[in-house]
């Protein structure tokens, strides 16, 4: 019988057992063979493989100290010299996701197989999506067993040589490359299938997949508007003129924050629309009122119709944004805005 | 969200949702006079506050028009 692989497990503070989020900053170190779900690791593993050890650290330690944490977990690796590294899963969690996206490539320049597991919105897939291979999770850690099983057997396979299919066969989030393929049936015979099958209420399965959009409940109204915080935010592209934070015309994964304190109009002179997706002519010659309107509100609140407008106003171009994107860029605002307790955004869009 | 193109946003799912004039001028129009247009720009402003105010079940088109804010569902 062959030696089992040797298996590294990275975990982070929490599942690793160190503590909670007051733990967040403990640096890289080392547990001995398996720990906490790293046993469920164990038990998928079987008698192929051995956790020889959990390389652990703080979510904030790593994805803000990243060189160090980087160093620190690189140098593990180089003395455990394992044969597979297994990062997470992460689910939901967005820093622990780009740490174990990290911990992947790092053991990946060292020539070491490595699969992790997140769920396909995570911070670690929207920035590292084509370099590292993660099983494709929901958001509930009541997956954690099924997760590391799947971790565990598409590294092995991957250790073995053997070829992947399709993300969606495979179970592993896709990675944006595509590969020719030869179907059985033309385009267009497969096309006439699909539209058949819909026709008569069969199931059938697009080759492409639109993303689906959630259902989100409405948030209760605002009681008392004359009290109210107000926050505004645009997706039309407006920046300080000359664009000093370079935001793009189209498929923008970024916001800024621009100050609002002491302004009360965006002027013509110290304001312009970098958005590609419509005529910005109006808005740069004009008036870039028109795409968030900051004198009407500042108006308003003067009179009272409001109590006030919140000191920061959120930019970003919405011209092909991804869904994915937006849907990140949308919670980290929503996140501030909630922390600050503002009552109500005005989102202007095109 | 204040669009000119509540089409949009009513099958996506947001809730609260009021009609701009044009696309390259949501809130307000450069071919009216100066008066008029800070009249339609607090026309809008208010229907958003407006919605901002009001109750909602489900994705809601607010238009902004002479009278109080009017709400019609998706």
């Amino acid at each position: 019988m062959t030696n089992p692989i040797r298996v590294v497990h990275y975990l982070n503070q929490f599942f690793g057992g160190i503590g909670a989020e007051e733990q967040a900053y403990a640096p890289v170190q080392l547990k001995d063979g398996a720990v906490g779900p790293g046993r469920a690791l164990q038990a998928a593993l079987g008698d192929e493989g051995t956790v020889v050890g959990t390389i652990v650290s703080g979510d904030n330690y790593f994805t803000e100290e990243t060189e160090s944490a980087k160093a620190a977990a690189g140098e593990l690796l180089d003395r455990l010299k394992p044969d597979v590294v297994i990062a997470g899963p992460a689910f939901d969690a967005g820093r622990y996701g780009l740490a174990c996206a990290e911990v992947c490539r790092l053991a990946q320049d060292r020539g070491v197989t490595a699969v992790t597991g997140m769920f396909a919105d995570n911070a670690g897939v929207l920035t590292y999506r084509s370099e590292i291979l993660a099983v494709s999770t929901g958001i509930d850690a009541s997956e954690m067993a099924p997760s590391l099983q799947k971790m565990a057997r598409l590294a092995i396979k991957v250790l073995n040589g053997e070829e992947l299919g399709p993300a969606s066969v495979e179970g592993y989030v896709p990675r944006g490359a595509r590969r020719p393929v030869a179907h059985g049936q033309l385009g267009y015979e497969r096309a006439l299938d699909m539209l058949t099958a819909r026709i008569a209420g069969k199931p059938y399965e697009s080759e492409m997949l639109i993303s689906n959009y959630d259902i989100v409940p409405p948030a209760a109204p605002i009681s008392d508007a004359d009290d109210s915080l107000i926050a505004l935010v645009s997706s039309g592209g407006l920046v300080p003129r000359g664009n000093p934070d370079r935001l793009v015309g189209a498929r923008s994964e970024h916001f800024y924050r621009y100050p609002l304190d002491g302004v009360d109009s965006l002027s013509v002179e110290d304001w312009e629309s970098v958005h590609g997706g419509f005529g910005t002519l109006i808005l740069n010659t004009k008036d870039p009122n028109y795409a968030m309107p900051l004198r009407t509100v500042r108006s308003l609140e003067t009179r009272g119709a409001i109590k006030s407008v919140y000191p920061t106003f959120f930019s970003t171009t919405g011209n092909g944004t991804a869904v994915s994107s937006a849907r990140r860029m949308g919670g980290e605002i929503a996140a501030e805005l909630s922390e600050n307790h503002v009552d109500g955004v005005l989102l202007v869009a095109t | 969200m204040m669009t000119a193109m509540p089409a949009i946003p009513l099958s996506v799912g947001a809730n609260r949702i009021v009609r701009g004039v044009r696309v390259p001028h949501v809130c307000g129009d450069p071919a009216l006079s100066e008066d008029r247009d800070r009249e339609l720009s607090e026309r809008i402003v208010r229907t958003a506050l407006g919605a901002l105010a009001t109750r909602v079940t489900e994705p809601t088109l607010f238009e902004p028009s002479q009278s109080a804010p009017q709400a019609v569902t998706a």
